[in-house]
């Protein structure tokens, strides 16, 4: 070996030892070796020695660098990162490079404590950030399931309380009590907007969805919806002392359209009012418009009120459960959903205080694309046409009749659901079929002839998207084309992409009412997706009586008491034999969908123990796991054991039979006025 | 003695570091450390009646910042193909991962493991495709590094199928 030189100084500053390739794995020092090199392979001051015996790492690489010698190739061969123990069990991570030098084939392995450390700090907290982030996402997802399932659960009793509210409001009440049933109907509606509401806020913000719902086809016009926010909320202005205008410079004949679409606008616009109203002193008066300011639009609401805090809870308007000091709203969402929608449309929302007095809550918005717009007076789109017999078709109004009966097919496993939608159509005249599949609406197809479909999103056998594309593809070879429209607990704009992409022409958001269900199964074939009436708020309050709860949702009706109570108690033990079986076989698909239709079966009864417990189930189903499924079911199977002795008592005489009503096609009978 | 190259592969956090500790030093550590590059270990193991040493190759797990060397899995007779069914995408990983071993190696024995099944209710992978997996050839095993369950088996199966592999 050569006397220690500047190169030995700089190999042990290195900590790197220099070796000469020899042959068969045996290698020479070309340099004074580091400690670390004697500690791990004691090779003591041999003049050559193997070390392919000693580490199978290095073994493994020297077949790569054998090939870079012989290749005479510029540059090294590096063999990575790889961890070494002492004797004493110290890691040491190493390094090697092989290369040509002075004609010799070196192998120089460098110790890479001093970096090491700090190499593995970075990539610690760069992989902790994404398993953080991961983590992140699931539980954002694992939300958004659960508030869809509350959603879903909220909405199914509101569907059975307003088709009873409209069944009452058929019939000819003496005035004093259709006000109540009046009242009782406005109330549910209100319900389903704010539960839509939470939805829409939510799952849109959960999910990041981009642009979510923007019409391109026909972009919504703010000055019409502007006007009709003034049209709508002006009776409550009024009954506070309220003055709510429509800003008179507005030229109506030029083009307002924006991007976005009508829908949500009109909901911004009444957020916004809403907002005005809680703030407005009696007396003065809220203007509402829009301003041109070229490429964009700007709507406005100008109130009167005490304007603006001046602290920092001013930048909080807007925020998420955000809410005012002095007079806050319901539950902090309001102004958030109106900042979240424009801003997913590109747009941007704010609040000023006025000069003088009040303040003025804003939204800008993109002008429309040129080529969206429609050249004429376009029919609204579909969305709004179907909104406006909510409001004609509310309680206590006639609606006219159809112009011509048609067939129905209606499929729903919520069997409630199912016969409330027949029984409401089959009261309007219409030739109504109910079944509980998608396979038996696929077998009710022949005989039914339906001219209209309505199908179950969830159903089980086929579900509401599946059933849809069976019954396109039979169409081919008929030539008869029915509408089809899908129901669905969900609103979202992906169940609608689904719902078209299967060929449905429209698409009924429950809880509906008559006049939405009516509109949309006797609209002409050319509507396309429709949301329901949709306008939606609080939640049920606990029903403690079961009879009263009954007796409301029925409308007092003995035979459809009778008929829910019976399908109900011939239905539900085979459900829950569904879910015990599920769960023995430890089958996640089956033990969801048996779950999901029992809790809809037993959420019409309001019985909240028991539908949670079935929730629970499902959502272990959903979850592919059944850890305590089986202490689940026991309580479901007690809480229903006692659902069971109350309906059977509410029963006048024991008549469990089966309703087989609604397997048949109903004849056609006009109500009575 | 016969000697068997096994490498642990996977994405990065799945647990690979753990399961070898677990296997060659009975310990567990519950705080995650990143592996840099290879660790090998060896072990002799029983299977079939023979004694085998089991040289383990603890391989970096895969994401954006580390790559696997095809390269070090020359001379490999097999494989255990960890993932962490608490995270779906690792599956996902693994298997593509088996697609570029199964190309430059070709079809050598290896095991799926399903590492962490202390935390079986966190699980949020598809089993019905991991039963699938099983039903094509795939052997499977679910084990956890922290209590120790399957670790052994998952080994030893290893062992034995590499010992049975065609040479």
């Amino acid at each position: 070996m050569k006397s220690p030189s500047i190169y030995d100084a700089f190999l042990a500053q290195q900590g790197a030892a220099l070796l000469e390739f020899r042959s068969r794995g045996v290698f020479k020092p070309l340099a004074a070796l580091p400690d670390w090199f004697h500690a791990l392979w004691q090779t003591g001051r041999r003049k050559s020695f193997r070390l392919v015996e000693k580490s199978p790492f290095l073994e493994n690489f020297l077949a790569d660098a054998e090939e870079f010698w012989n290749s005479r190739a510029p540059g090294a061969a590096n063999s990575g990162n790889w961890i070494e123990r002492d004797a004493s069990g110290k890691e040491i991570p190493l390094e090697a490079s092989a290369f040509w030098l002075e004609g010799k084939r070196v192998l120089l392995v460098r110790d890479l404590s001093g970096t090491f450390a700090q190499q593995q700090q970075l990539l610690q907290t760069a992989r902790d950030s994404l398993l953080a982030h991961e983590r992140l996402i699931r539980e954002t997802q694992k939300k958004e399931i659960l508030l869809h399932c509350i959603i879903h659960d909220l909405s199914q009793p509101l569907t059975a309380m307003r088709g009873c509210f409209d069944l009452l409001l058929a019939r000819n009440l003496p005035p004093d009590i259709a006000k109540f049933v009046q009242t009782g109907h406005q109330e549910s509606q209100r319900q389903e907007q704010m539960i839509r509401g939470i939805l829409e806020a939510f799952s849109a913000d959960l999910s990041g969805q981009q642009a979510a719902g923007a019409d391109t086809a026909a972009p919504p016009d703010l000055a019409v919806c502007a006007q009709q926010a003034v049209e709508q909320f002006s009776p409550a202005f009024t009954e506070r002392g309220i003055s709510l205008v429509f800003d008179q410079s507005l030229d109506p004949h030029r083009n307002w359209r924006s991007v976005g679409d009508a829908p949500r606008i009109d909901r911004i616009f009444g957020n916004l009012l809403e907002n005005a109203l809680r703030y407005s002193p009696k007396g003065s008066t809220v203007t509402v418009g829009v301003e041109d300011c070229g490429a964009t639009l700007i709507a406005f609401v100008d109130d009167e009120g005490p304007g603006l805090p001046t602290d920092a809870s001013r930048d909080r308007v807007f925020a998420l459960f955000g809410k005012g000091k002095d007079r806050p709203g319901k539950a902090g969402l309001g102004l958030y959903f109106c900042k979240m929608t424009v801003e997913r449309w590109g747009g941007t929302i704010g609040a000023d205080n006025r000069p003088g007095a009040g303040s003025r809550f804003w939204f800008r918005l993109p002008r429309a694309p040129e080529k969206s717009v429609a050249p004429q007076e376009a029919p609204a789109p579909a969305e709004r046409v179907v909104r406006a017999p909510v409001s004609a078709g509310a309680p206590g109004e006639s609606i006219e009749p159809p112009e011509k009966a048609l067939r129905v097919l209606v499929a729903d496993d919520n069997e409630t659901i199912r016969e409330l939608a027949v029984e409401l159509l089959r009261a309007r005249g219409h030739f109504v079929t109910g079944v509980a599949d998608g396979r038996a609406a696929l077998s009710a197809m022949g005989r039914a002839k339906p001219d209209v479909v309505l199908l179950d999103h969830e159903m089980p056998q086929l579900n509401g998207v599946e059933t849809a594309r069976a019954i396109r593809e039979r169409e081919k070879s008929s030539g008869k084309r029915a509408r089809i429209i899908a129901l669905s607990g969900s609103a979202l704009a992906e169940d609608k992409r689904r719902a078209l992409d299967a060929g449905m022409d429209a698409f009924l958001a429950k809880p509906f009412d008559r006049g939405a269900l009516f509109q949309i199964v006797e609209t002409p074939a050319h509507a396309s997706i429709v949301a329901s009436s949709g306008e939606n708020a609080p939640l049920a309050e606990e029903n403690t009586d079961l009879r009263a709860h009954l007796q409301r949702i029925t409308g007092g009706s003995e035979k459809l008491l009778r008929s829910l109570i019976s399908s109900f108690l011939a239905d539900a033990p085979g459900k829950l034999a569904a879910i015990e079986r599920a769960v023995a076989r430890e089958d996640a698909d089956a033990l969801a969908a048996s779950a999901h239709s029992l809790k809809g079966a037993i959420a019409i009864f309001n019985a909240q123990r028991s539908v949670s417990a079935a929730r629970n189930l499902e959502g272990l189903g959903r979850a592919r796991h059944f850890q305590g499924a089986g202490e689940k079911v026991r309580a479901l199977k007690e809480d229903l054991a006692r659902l069971e002795r109350e309906l059977r008592a509410l029963l006048p005489q024991a008549s469990g039979r089966r309703n087989a009503r609604s397997t048949r096609t109903h004849r056609r009978t006009r109500p009575g006025r | 003695m016969i000697q068997k190259k096994a490498c642990m592969l996977g994405s990065f956090s799945v647990g690979k570091t753990s399961l070898v500790r677990r296997f060659v030093e009975s310990i567990f550590d519950e705080k995650y450390q990143t592996t840099i590059g290879v660790k090998v270990d060896k072990k002799v193991v029983q299977a079939d009646g023979e004694e085998v040493t089991l040289v383990l190759w603890d391989l970096h797990g895969e994401d954006a910042f580390q790559k696997m060397r095809m390269s070090y899995l020359r001379g490999m007779s097999g494989y255990l193909l960890v993932i962490d069914p608490t995270r779906r995408q690792t599956l996902e990983d693994a298997l593509s991962l088996q697609e570029r071993v199964q190309e430059a190696m070709g079809a050598i024995p290896s095991i799926l493991v399903l590492n962490k099944s202390d935390l079986l209710e966190e699980w949020d992978i598809d089993l019905d495709r991991v039963a699938l997996l099983e039903e094509r050839g795939q052997a499977v095993i679910r084990a956890s590094a922290k209590t120790g369950e399957g670790v052994e088996q998952g080994f030893s199966r290893l062992a034995s199928a590499m010992l049975q592999f065609p040479v």
